[in-house]
């Protein structure tokens, strides 16, 4: 077994290492493949680049085959561990078989050794009894014989012969008798004269055996002594006894106790019964052992026999013999082994057997007689086997010290064991064998060790089976994790390949559209020219525009592809300009109106105050964002309205500055100009250092049919739509709102679906854009509350009305509202024809009807009187019939006591506009009205209220017939919208200004500073339209007198700005670099310098140096120069300046447009700056703001 | 050719120039500078751009064919030719100027060397076409013509 395990672990362990290769690999797999994992994930974030996708590939494949050796390691993982707990189990079971066998059986063994040797010992010891006490009786016969024989010594007559004889019975009686082991004692004379005694032990009889005294002559036996004197040996002869035949041997049984003759004697042949020792046996003269065998017993005899000596020891003169049987000894043994099983025997040296412990005879009857047995061929068939293996195993080579001690001898199919002893007895060398059948001993811990076995076996067993379910179960959920995880790879591959082929797709899509977006610019340019071409027919002309409406859609849908894809791939960079957002979406919703105009839906801007006008942001894509969310309102929306809300949500950036409450404005407008104009100063500063950043809140409210809830995130995933039924409804690809959000969140905003209450949309987006330092301007609207203006809205659209009198109202004017003609002409009546007794309208009417009434009579003697403005839209009108001209007539009556202006449709008919203007009707806007109209108006209605208070005679109206071009009114279409914002109202309004200018002829400074606010409103519009207003409301000479150095270095941009500069009427004087600049600055001081030496007092400096400094008024610096840039050159001026307390200003010219380069800029000392290309308005407002300040400054 | 002819013509081609990009609302801003005290202002300050544009261009060539490139200084006469073409309003100039800038914080001698050939084809595209410009000009002048510039681009 042990062996066998011993092997097992032999050949066990080359396998494991092996096995030991795999795990480990799994072990270094592990972190691998979690690397890996991770790998992928990242490469997932960053969006995949064509060249890297090879290599992510690569690297995927390896974590594939990665995963699939792990699933297999994981196989070769469960087999090792279950190999291991069996060899684990299999150890225990062996060790404790062993354990409880093997230290059993030593003990037992042990045991079993000293019971036998015990056992052997006894009749070893019996024997050896036999054997004292066998010599015992026959010295004790020797001594008593020669007393007895010296006695009668001298007895020569036949009595005392017989007497003698007597006697000597008399005694071997009693020592016979004294011995019951004794089988028989003999004496044999000299003379041949034979006493014995033998006890027959089966019948338990005793005998008196003698010869017959009558043929032996004693005489004889006298004589004869002397003669063999000298040989003691002499005369002794068996063959005189064996040979005297004549001899009568007599046997006398006995009493075995008495010893009294108790039958007849009778006659016997010599020899028969017993041996006779004789002189034969005592050769030498010394006693004499050997084991004899009788006729009438069936074991052996051991047999003495001892010369008796005469008295002068030269003689024998007789032998003496004793015989014992082993018959006692046989009684123990079997004694012995009844107690304990198996069998005994003694040999004697040569292996004849001598005593047994079974019943068996020990003799064999040959042909001489009983003779010996050896042990070999004994009957019973246990101690012939025995001797056979002892003779075969040892043959005669008898281990030294003659002991043998054999367990396990196998005789006939049974086990024994087999121990040996050697007695070496003088004369007498006896071998003792004893064979214990093994069963007797072992038997029973045989039995519990095999029972231990089975069971152990069978514990082992099954717990293995349960240890290996137990495992298998165990790394089942293992290698289940393991499937699933090459599952996910597997997964993420396929979504890697997803990802790889949609990002093909859209990459496709840009290629695509950005190569069909150059025939497209083409197809539009010739069609363009097309249109222009005069001799299309109408019907071509028809065609010809739509067409090109058309291919306006597709390059806009195109665009939209090529935004996404941009988006998508992170291209798109914002560009950071200034823009002006109020106006911009002013254009967006002027050009909505006209598409909603069909579908009757209105459209409003509501725009907060505080939104501030100027913002830096990518105007292109803001108003992207409100075109796409407007016209998906737009599409979406039959009816109702589509109102655009706007405010500021983070005014703490403006903080001391905006919104000052509007009571507070209007309850303190003597604070008005200076102050706010050195508010803006000290701002300016101020706020240009730091970006101010703010969040502005929109919200795109619709009455259509609404998205549902659940699909509020989804809208803004690309090619994504609420309903897809919808799509052949209205069309569209669904990447407006995804490119919205897109565009959104690049702005740092955040745009949803807002909750609204009643049906329709409600989009809520907030954007973060940043304002600048001229944003400071914003929101300085004159206060028209003071003017005492009312306004009376006569508009269909209740929404836009109502937002737009909510404005009014907070801007402190008293709003009346009419929604059609008969409700108008009631308040018209009411307020300016009824008495005043009537009863009020409502409270507004209260205050003011009396005025109205007052003001008939007073007919505007100061200029300060109530104004009536009435907003009339043209569909309150009723243009299907003549009504209309009926109309118009009943308004014209109150023509001196209300402004009419009034809102137009874009397909309003050329006659009805005709027959407005004919009437004088000049206020006229588009549709919608929003607050940058409404400011128009009001603007237009008090300066004309103005004018007309100055001079009595007003026929202004009718000169300012000739100044409007007919093409003032220009239809707003969408397609015009894109270059530009469209602005015809404006335009109108600065043909009237100017003719206000005109006649007025002086110009007061407040009315200049009026001019130049409202350049800054109209900032960002088209050069075209720019350099129209700035020819007409700037002042050709706004920079008359003014000493400008500009130092640039390029010679373009030198010449053309000091051209701009020179037509503004600055005198210019252009330098190179900065060293020239700075030159020209002190050349007369450093002249003054190098005459008079350094000793020039510090007073005379700054009197010099403010005498060379004021020489200019502000220097334009570029800031990237040879020789010396920009900055230094700065640093040096103001360095001049210092402790002069002059500050000349500086502004810089820089094409960076950077805020870090604005920040150097304004860090070096300079007080603004402009970027190239010059933008004319804003630098004619810069240089302004700067000189004027200082020219506030001066005269403070 | 009759005046009017030539005018339509003139503002076609003007026309086109916007539309494709070679020149942007500063040009027109140059023309709107033109009046009778400087009657050939926009030539003079355009002829002004060829020859400072040209030098800049020389010297752009050969500090590139340096064996040690200093970007910095090419940086600065990028910079320069951007500004000189933003303000007469060579935007197809001014972009490719823009471009080479960015590749020149890249420093990578090849791709500014393309485009530097980008920036000269572009320009001498610009000078090509307003080239033209001013002969159709001069065409509409000699004919008797004004220059029909107010209308023009929107």
């Amino acid at each position: 077994m042990e062996m066998d395990f011993c092997e097992r672990s032999g050949c066990s362990s080359p396998s494991l290492t092996p096995m030991a290769t795999p795990l480990r690999k799994v072990f270094g797999r592990i972190p691998g493949l979690a690397d890996g994992c991770t790998n992928g994930r990242m490469a997932t974030r960053n969006r995949q680049v064509p060249q890297q996708r090879d290599s992510e590939q690569e690297e995927f494949q390896h974590a594939n085959s990665d995963c699939l050796s792990s699933y297999y390691s994981v196989f070769v993982a469960r087999l090792a561990i279950m190999v291991m707990l069996t060899i684990l189990i299999g150890l225990l079971t062996i060790l404790t078989w062993h354990i409880t066998k093997s230290y059993t059986a030593k003990s037992l063994n042990n045991l079993a050794y000293g019971l036998r040797y015990e056992i052997l010992q006894r009749p070893v010891l019996r024997m050896w009894n036999i054997l004292n006490s066998t010599v015992d009786i026959t010295t004790a016969q020797v001594k008593l014989s020669e007393y007895i024989i010296r006695q009668y010594d001298n007895s020569v007559t036949q009595a005392e012969q017989v007497e003698r004889y007597e006697s000597m019975r008399k005694v071997m009686w009693a020592l016979f008798a004294s011995r019951r082991a004794l089988d028989a004692i003999t004496i044999n004379y000299r003379n041949g004269f034979v006493q014995a005694f033998h006890r027959d032990h089966r019948s338990n009889n005793a005998y008196y055996i003698y010869s017959d005294l009558t043929n032996y002559s004693i005489g004889v036996s006298g004589s004869s002594s002397a003669i063999n004197m000298a040989s003691p040996l002499q005369g002794w002869d068996n063959q005189s006894i064996h040979g005297n035949l004549s001899a009568i041997w007599y046997q006398e049984p006995l009493d075995p106790t008495t010893g009294d003759k108790i039958g007849k004697a009778r006659q016997i042949l010599p020899d028969d019964l017993i041996n006779i020792a004789g002189l034969s046996q005592v050769p030498d003269g010394v006693a004499s052992w050997h084991v004899a065998v009788s006729k009438y017993s069936d074991s052996p005899l051991l047999s003495a026999a001892l010369p008796v000596w005469d008295p002068d020891n030269e003689s024998i003169v007789a032998v003496v013999g004793v015989t014992t049987a082993f018959y006692s000894v046989g009684q123990l043994m079997r004694e012995l082994v009844e107690l304990h099983g198996g069998h005994i025997y003694l040999t004697s040296h040569e292996g004849y057997l001598l005593a047994t412990s079974t019943n068996t005879s020990l003799l064999i009857n040959s042909t001489k007689g009983p003779e010996l047995m050896m042990a070999v061929d004994s009957q019973e068939q246990v101690i012939s086997l025995g001797a056979q293996w002892l003779k075969r195993t040892y043959g005669n080579n008898f281990p030294t010290n003659h002991e043998v001690h054999a367990e396990n001898a196998r005789l006939a199919d049974q086990q024994y064991y087999i121990d040996s002893f050697f007695l070496n007895l003088k004369r007498l060398p006896i071998v003792g064998v004893i064979i214990l059948p093994r069963k007797y001993i072992m038997g029973k811990v045989d039995e519990r060790a095999f029972k231990t076995m089975v069971i152990l076996i069978s514990s082992s067993l099954s717990t293995l089976v349960v240890g290996c379910i137990c495992i298998f179960l165990l790394t089942n959920g293992v290698s289940k994790e393991m499937k699933l995880r090459a599952e996910l790879i597997s997964h993420l591959n396929a979504r890697r390949k997803a990802e790889a082929s949609s990002n093909y797709k859209s990459q496709f899509l840009a290629n695509m559209s950005h190569e069909l977006r150059t025939p497209m610019a083409a197809v539009i340019g010739l069609l363009d020219i097309l249109i222009c071409d005069d001799c299309l027919s109408n019907e071509q002309y028809a065609t010809v525009t739509q067409i090109r409406k058309c291919s306006t859609a597709l390059l806009r849908l195109l665009n939209n592809i090529l935004d996404l894809s941009k988006v998508e791939s992170g291209k798109l960079v914002l560009e950071e300009a200034e823009f002006n957002l109020s106006r911009e979406l002013e254009g967006l919703v002027d050009m909505f109106s006209v598409q909603c105009f069909t579908h009757d839906v209105e459209t409003i801007l509501d725009l907060s105050d505080n939104i501030p006008t100027l913002v830096l942001g990518d105007s292109a894509r803001v108003v992207q964002i409100f075109a796409n969310l407007i016209s998906n309102s737009m599409k979406f929306t039959t009816s109702g309205h589509i109102l655009i809300r706007g405010w500021c949500e983070a005014p703490g950036l403006l903080r001391d500055f905006v919104k000052p409450p509007i009571d507070q404005r209007k309850s303190t407008p003597a604070f008005t100009y200076q102050t706010k104009m050195k508010h803006i100063g000290c701002r300016k500063r101020r706020e240009s250092k730091n970006h101010n950043e703010v969040m502005l809140c929109f919200e795109i409210d619709d009455t259509g049919c609404g998205i549902d809830p659940s699909k509020w995130e989804s809208v803004f995933e690309s090619f994504e739509q609420a309903d897809p039924s919808t799509t052949r409804l209205h069309g569209g690809t669904g990447l407006g709102l995804c490119i919205v959000r897109t565009l959104v969140k690049k702005m740092g905003g955040e745009i949803k679906v807002a909750k609204k209450n009643g049906p329709g949309t409600l989009m809520r987006l907030y954007l973060v854009l940043h304002t600048t330092a001229s944003s400071t301007k914003q929101n300085i609207r004159a206060n028209y509350a003071k003017h005492d203006v009312a306004v009376l809205l006569a508009v269909p659209g209740s929404m836009s009305r109502s937002v737009m009198s909510g404005w009014l109202c907070k801007n402190g004017m008293f709003t009346l509202e009419a929604s059609e003609w008969n409700g108008l002409t009631q308040i018209i009546q009411e307020l300016l024809q009824s008495n005043s007794d009537t009863v009020p309208l409502q409270g507004f009417d209260r205050q003011y009807g009396q005025k109205f009434h007052g003001m008939d009579g007073i007919d505007n003697r100061d200029g300060k009187s109530p104004v009536l403005i009435i907003v009339i839209d043209i569909g309150l009108l009723d243009l299907s019939t003549e009504i209309w001209k009926e109309q118009l007539r009943f308004l014209d009556k109150y023509r001196g006591r209300a402004k009419l202006a009034w809102m137009l449709n874009h397909d309003t008919s050329n006659v009805v506009k005709m027959e407005l203007r004919k009437k004088g009707h000049l206020l006229m806007i588009n549709k919608p009205l929003y607050k940058a109209k409404m400011i128009q108006i009001l603007d237009a209605c008090i300066k004309e209220r103005n004018s007309e208070s100055l001079k009595i005679n007003h026929n202004s109206t009718s000169s300012a017939a000739k100044y409007c071009p007919p093409e003032s009114l220009l239809e707003i279409d969408a397609v015009q919208f894109d270059g530009g914002s469209s602005d015809d109202s404006s335009i109108e309004f600065s043909d009237l200004r100017k003719e206000d200018i005109n006649e007025s002829g002086d110009r007061t400074s407040s009315h200049c500073n009026n001019e130049e606010r409202k350049i800054t409103c109209n900032k960002r519009v088209s050069p075209l339209q720019r350099s129209v207003r700035s020819n007409s409301c700037v002042a050709k000479e706004s920079l008359d007198g003014l000493r400008i150095l500009l130092a640039e270095d390029t010679p373009v941009l030198q010449r053309v700005a000091s051209i701009m500069l020179e037509k503004l009427g600055a005198r210019v004087l252009a330098v190179g670099d900065g060293l020239q600049a700075v030159k020209a600055l002190n050349c007369e001081l450093d002249a003054d310098d190098t005459a008079s030496g350094q000793y020039l007092s510090n007073e005379k400096r700054i009197s010099l140096a403010k005498m060379q400094f004021q020489s200019f008024d502000l220097i334009l610096m570029d800031c990237q120069m040879p020789k010396m840039d920009g900055y230094e050159a700065t640093k040096l001026i103001r360095k001049f300046e210092d402790g002069t307390g002059i500050h000349i200003p500086i502004v810089a010219l820089t094409a960076h447009a950077m805020s870090s380069d604005e920040a150097k800029c304004l860090e070096v000392g300079m007080d603004a700056y402009l970027t190239k290309p010059i933008d004319y308005d804003l630098m004619v407002s810069t240089i302004l703001s700067l000189t004027r300040r200082k020219d506030t400054t001066d005269e403070e | 050719m009759d005046v009017v002819q030539l005018q339509s013509r003139l503002s076609e081609y003007l026309k086109s120039l916007f539309n494709d990009g070679t020149l942007d609302g500063q040009f027109l801003q140059l023309q709107q500078l033109q009046d009778e005290s400087n009657p050939d202002f926009v030539v003079e300050v355009v002829t002004l751009f060829f020859s400072d544009s040209e030098k800049l261009l020389d010297d752009l060539s050969s500090s590139l064919e340096q064996p040690n490139v200093d970007f910095r200084k090419v940086d600065a006469y990028v910079h320069q030719l951007k500004g000189s073409s933003s303000s007469i309003g060579a935007q197809r100039v001014k972009n490719a100027c823009i471009a080479f800038r960015g590749l020149c914080e890249e420093q990578s001698i090849p791709a500014c060397l393309r485009c530097l050939q980008l920036v000269k084809q572009e320009y001498l595209y610009a000078k090509n076409k307003l080239e033209t410009l001013f002969k159709l000009e001069k065409q509409v002048v000699a004919a008797g013509g004004s220059i029909p510039s107010l209308d023009a681009g929107s």
